[in-house]
């Protein structure tokens, strides 16, 4: 079984192009071409892409550049300057797989990147931008399987149909790794740093986080709640329980979840009318 | 034995690369085929080859405005490009205007190619003053930029950072350096985004930068501001919140020495005071001191008429 799982890695570490959607692009074109938008005002707006955002982070830790620390989307954007962002913005040309099939995936991605941001907030957690980066990019492994191995997508899908299990225990099953794995292969790959690769490779086994513990606690609550929300599609409709690890790294008690849990009522219905403003902007755009 | 050159080659001639990449291969180079504008800048962006052969007879306007958009930036400027045209095209371009290093002629004599490769690599690292950690012009472009300069609406702006040498000292070459390169991406980006102008590395912690007059103190702005942004990514949570680290000072003595910060001094070139490149320095060394009189991040510009 060994081999399957080092065929895939292999496939997985020869990624070099990965999909974007256009709706960020049209934005991220606007606003460049008004002279008094914030690199801030961009970051948001490259934020809302996990696929891109991920791609950003790794050039600005590739060796090329070398700087080897850059972990916000905002300090990647002030090193690589605007017109390097667009080019890789624009250049990825697959991003109609993106478009067509994981709008559910996207706005998942997009919900846990917000809750992570607000858990972290109400916990006084400091680099804050960071931990919802973690949080936008945890589920990347899903859009390279999908991508790389669309048969196994499938095999996958007919799992979880079949013995109604959570989609890591399906992949497991198939193609003998899962996405969080997956997706901490890419993060290295990219030379994304530690503190947003291992909650990545960590966000369904908090416990096996060692340098990283309160971020991955922090990604694994808010994927946990943003499915139990409803908001998105993550794959499977099963909402896991809150690892003993997260509880005790983070030192929750019920009284808190249930206020995080009203919190992200509120900020879920901003995040839809965001997702929906990208996706009518990219069907309204021309080709 | 040294690493292998690793070779971009641009065409959507298909026979053409595969040609190619076979001959270069045979000779130990890297070569990866690509055929479209929007997946080379962004191949080229993430992952930036040695050399760059562009097929122009077969793409025409594509593969020109391949090279145009990665000669406008100056982080890419030492990659050689080589150019492939049709003996019959040649007198089609207006070379002297056209940012390649060499070109040659179809059908490849690959024996020529391989000359013009080597060739290509020495005649780079020959004429580029251009300093090896910020990839930005050094001391005789800059003399040169400045001396243009002179007499016009323009500002001519030293930047250093306060405070380098402690931090050096504290934290190793290998981070001070990261500093630099991350202060002159934040310069040449600054000043492209505001409509352009020139940027060069003096060495050490000081650089120059030239931007139009009108453009200046927001230019200077921006890249106080995006500096001061970036340097919190480089402290821990402790030292960030009480502001200072422990280190030496330049007599040797410890000190609380405070996080990174830059200081900008901005001569305008259009003052009659100005009447020898290096009456330059002079005038930014003065301001400096006044920029450097308050801790954190300031910028001076010249405002006093000759």
């Amino acid at each position: 079984m060994d081999e399957k799982r080092n065929e895939l890695k292999k496939i997985i570490m020869d990624t070099k192009t990965l999909p974007t959607l256009p709706g960020v692009i049209n934005k991220l074109n606007a606003l460049s071409d008004n002279d008094k938008s914030s690199v801030q005002e961009m970051a948001r707006i490259v934020s809302s892409d996990q696929v891109l955002s991920a791609r950003i982070l790794r050039l600005a830790n590739s060796p090329s550049y070398g700087f080897y620390r850059v972990s916000t989307i905002s300090n990647a954007m002030i090193l690589l300057g605007v017109n390097v962002v667009k080019s890789l913005a624009l250049s990825s040309s697959i991003f109609e797989i993106m478009e067509k099939n994981s709008v559910g995936l996207w706005e998942h991605s997009l919900g846990v990147g917000v809750a992570s941001n607000m858990i972290a907030a109400k916990l006084g957690l400091p680099e804050c931008e960071e931990i919802a980066t973690a949080g936008l990019l945890h589920d990347i492994g899903k859009v390279i399987i999908s991508l790389k191995c669309s048969e196994a997508e499938e095999e996958v899908r007919r799992v979880i149909n079949e013995k109604r299990v959570y989609m890591r225990e399906a992949e497991q099953e198939v193609i003998d790794t899962d996405h969080a794995e997956v997706g901490g292969w890419l993060a290295k790959s990219w030379f994304l740093p530690d503190k947003l690769s291992e909650p990545i490779n960590c966000h369904h086994n908090v416990e096996t986080s060692e340098n990283h513990r309160i971020k991955t606690a922090v990604v694994h609550i808010a994927d946990v709640l943003i499915k139990a929300s409803g908001f998105g599609d993550s794959g499977d409709d099963y909402v896991p329980q809150i690892q003993q690890a997260a509880w005790d790294a983070l030192k929750l008690n019920e009284q808190t979840v249930t206020e995080l849990v009203e919190d992200l009522e509120d900020k879920l219905v901003e995040v839809k009318n965001f997702s929906l403003e990208l996706q009518q902007n990219t069907d309204a755009a021309p080709n | 034995m040294l690493p292998p050159i690793r070779i971009s080659l641009v065409s959507s001639d298909a026979q053409l690369t595969s040609q190619l990449q076979l001959r270069l291969q045979s000779r130990g180079h890297q070569a990866t085929a690509m055929s479209y504008i929007d997946g080379v800048l962004g191949a080229f962006y993430s992952d930036p080859p040695d050399l760059l052969i562009v097929d122009l007879f077969a793409d025409g306007n594509a593969g020109m405005t391949i090279v145009t958009a990665l000669r406008s930036d100056s982080f890419f400027s030492t990659i050689p490009i080589i150019g492939l045209v049709s003996p019959a095209d040649y007198d089609l371009f207006p070379w002297e205007t056209y940012p390649l290093d060499d070109v040659l002629f179809l059908p490849i004599n690959f024996s020529e190619l391989f000359c013009r490769i080597a060739l290509s690599f020495s005649r780079i690292n020959r004429i580029f003053d251009n300093n090896p950690l910020t990839r930005l012009p050094g001391n005789t472009s800059i003399q040169r930029a400045i001396e243009d300069a002179m007499g016009k609406p323009l500002a001519v702006c030293h930047v250093d950072i306060n405070h380098f040498k402690p931090y050096n000292d504290a934290f190793g070459f290998s981070h001070g350096d990261e500093v630099l390169r991350m202060l002159s991406r934040i310069m040449f980006n600054a000043v492209r985004d505001a409509g352009g102008g020139f940027c060069g590395h003096i060495g050490g912690d000081d650089f120059v930068f030239i931007a139009s007059l009108a453009q200046v103190e927001p230019v200077c702005q921006t890249i106080i501001d995006h500096f001061d942004q970036i340097v919190l990514d480089l402290f821990d949570e402790a030292t960030k919140r009480q502001g200072y680290y422990n280190g030496t000072n330049r007599k040797g003595e410890a000190e609380k020495i405070p996080l990174l910060s830059i200081a900008i001094a901005a001569v305008p070139m259009n003052s009659d005071k100005i009447r020898h490149v290096a009456k330059v320095a002079e005038m930014a060394a003065e301001l400096k001191k006044q920029a450097k009189e308050t801790e954190g991040s300031h910028f001076v510009v010249d405002q006093r008429k000759g």
